[in-house]
């Protein structure tokens, strides 16, 4: 197997709402991830992506990337796999090249949302859930946000104060991230303590309220990996390496998990990512986490192996999450606060990464010279995940 | 056996109840089962009350909760007044309703309040 690095890293353009079509948007990411990596020999082309036959009416997302950017002979395909899809085809991608068969692989994911109105796209991402024993009661993902925030403030006494305290930090990490759909800062009593808070933050799914959730966004993301032994042809320094990568699988009715709040296929997904790479948790200085919900990014830093069980909400208190914090999360403004086009935001994640690992990611920089990424794609919910580490190996 | 009571897949290797239903046993990996009667009696596990339905559910806000029958959990709409009605732990009983509509067609299923 050989190694494999990340040569080129690009956000087109800054999400939320774009105007023109879903093309043209991941045409936008991957030209800048090119224009980053310094090369357009791109052998494979992956995109990632979750509802455009549905949404958009368009399939066969590869090979109109490859046609409208002519990237011509460059092959290509479309990744599917719910919110996880970013990461997974980063993943394809990472096994193209150590495998052999590509030198030089182009992943884009991308995905319009804002285009439905939105019982209609809650209703297409609820068709990720169960179709007899969860869809067709009308279960969506906030409410499966909900059933695991309910069960966490029972058994480990976390509160709607400690989401909120995890939607603060995001967004504050949000407003200096260019690319972030929401540029907004809250507060504690902005969103929970003050009168206004029940008309600023309204209850969605009990105990719920829409700052406890990502918003629904259009956006794209990109990056250019490359064989490690070709990839000083290419002089893009450091050099930052795809060090681990793991999938983790569970059941797809939440219901038929023994203990609903833990989730496995994080632990499996970190645990494989960790042993790839040779690391420890204890290595890893700074962290992407896949908070469609807040309690999510709660969650999966204790089934990661990050915090104890039922202890990763004192950290929020105690800020140690934050930028300047013992171990950020989200340096991004996560999904929270960067957004959530499904099939862009594992890709985006490890974009955010190799800036910071390259020390380039401009005012949200964490300092000390961080040398050790981790993120966790979070994919129907908690049924599908992938977990990557990337690591600076040069300069 | 009739439609109308929750039911399970047993495994028929190694007894194992499922729902919902595999194409191979979660324990044992074997692929014969018997749709065998569940309790219609559960409780609570957790639950939530859904301000944002999503398309094809015609209330404004819907109860929400996974149900735990003693060998097999049902997740499914509650009928309640209100959320202060509900708690963790409390006993619910199943009955057959419509729950929603799909492309125009009405779609039944389970549906569960108190006893």
């Amino acid at each position: 197997m050989r190694d494999v690095a990340i040569i080129g890293a690009g956000i087109g353009s800054r999400w939320g709402k774009y105007s023109g079509s879903l093309i043209e948007m991941m045409a936008k990411a991957s030209l800048s991830a090119i224009d980053d990596a310094g090369t357009d020999e791109i052998d494979a082309v992956f995109v990632a992506n979750m509802g455009a036959g549905r949404i958009n009416n368009q399939t066969a997302l590869g090979s109109a990337l490859i046609d409208y950017l002519n990237l011509f002979p460059a092959v290509g395909a479309s990744i599917e796999n719910g919110p996880a899809s970013g990461a997974t085809a980063a993943r394809i991608g990472y096994m193209a090249i150590a495998s052999g068969v590509h030198d030089v692989v182009m992943i884009t994911g991308g995905e319009k949302m804002r285009v439905a109105p939105g019982p209609v796209v809650t209703d297409f991402v609820a068709t990720m859930a169960h179709p007899e024993a969860e869809y067709i009661h009308g279960i969506t993902f906030p409410s499966l946000g909900a059933f695991l925030a309910r069960l966490y403030f029972e058994k480990y006494g976390v509160t709607s104060e400690d989401l909120a305290r995890v939607a603060i930090k995001n967004h504050q990490n949000g407003l200096k991230n260019p690319h972030a759909h929401i540029q907004q800062k809250i507060t504690m009593e902005g969103i929970l303590t003050s009168r206004e808070a029940k008309l600023n933050n309204p209850m969605i799914a009990d105990p719920l309220h829409l700052y406890d959730m990502c918003p629904v966004s259009d956006g794209s993301a990109s990056l250019i990996l490359c064989s490690m032994d070709k990839v000083q042809e290419f002089e893009r320094t450091p050099i930052i390496k795809f060090a681990g990568t793991g999938q983790g699988m569970d059941t797809m009715a939440v219901h038929e998990r023994e203990d609903p709040t833990f989730l496995k296929a994080v632990k499996i997904a970190s645990d494989q990512a960790f042993k790839m790479a040779g690391l420890t948790r204890e290595d890893i200085d700074l962290a992407e986490i896949h908070d469609a919900f807040e309690i999510l990014e709660l969650a999966e830093l204790e089934s990661a192996g990050f915090y104890e069980r039922g202890k990763s909400h004192l950290s929020i208190r105690e800020g140690e999450t934050e930028l300047l914090g013992k171990f950020p999360v989200n340096t991004s403004g996560g999904l929270k606060a960067r957004g959530h086009p499904v099939g862009a935001t594992g890709v985006a994640q490890l974009c955010e990464l190799v800036w910071q690992l390259r020390g380039e990611a401009g005012e949200r920089q964490v300092p000390n010279d961080p040398k050790h990424g981790y993120a966790v794609n979070f994919g129907g919910f908690g049924n599908n995940v992938v977990s990557t580490i990337l690591s600076r190996i040069t300069g | 056996m009739s439609e109308h009571i929750p039911f399970g897949y047993k495994c028929l290797n190694c007894g194992k109840l499922h729902y919902p239903k595999h194409g191979r046993c979660l324990q044992c990996k074997h692929r014969e089962f018997e749709k065998v009667p569940v309790s219609s009696e559960g409780t609570l596990i957790t639950f939530t009350q859904l301000k944002a339905p999503p398309s094809g559910i015609e209330s404004r806000s819907l109860f929400l909760g996974v149900i735990d029958l003693g060998d097999v959990r049902y997740t499914g709409q509650i009928e309640v007044e209100s959320i202060d009605s509900l708690h963790i732990g409390m006993k619910l009983v199943a009955t057959w309703k419509q729950v929603r509509t799909i492309d125009n067609r009405s779609i039944y299923g389970f549906v569960w309040g108190p006893p």
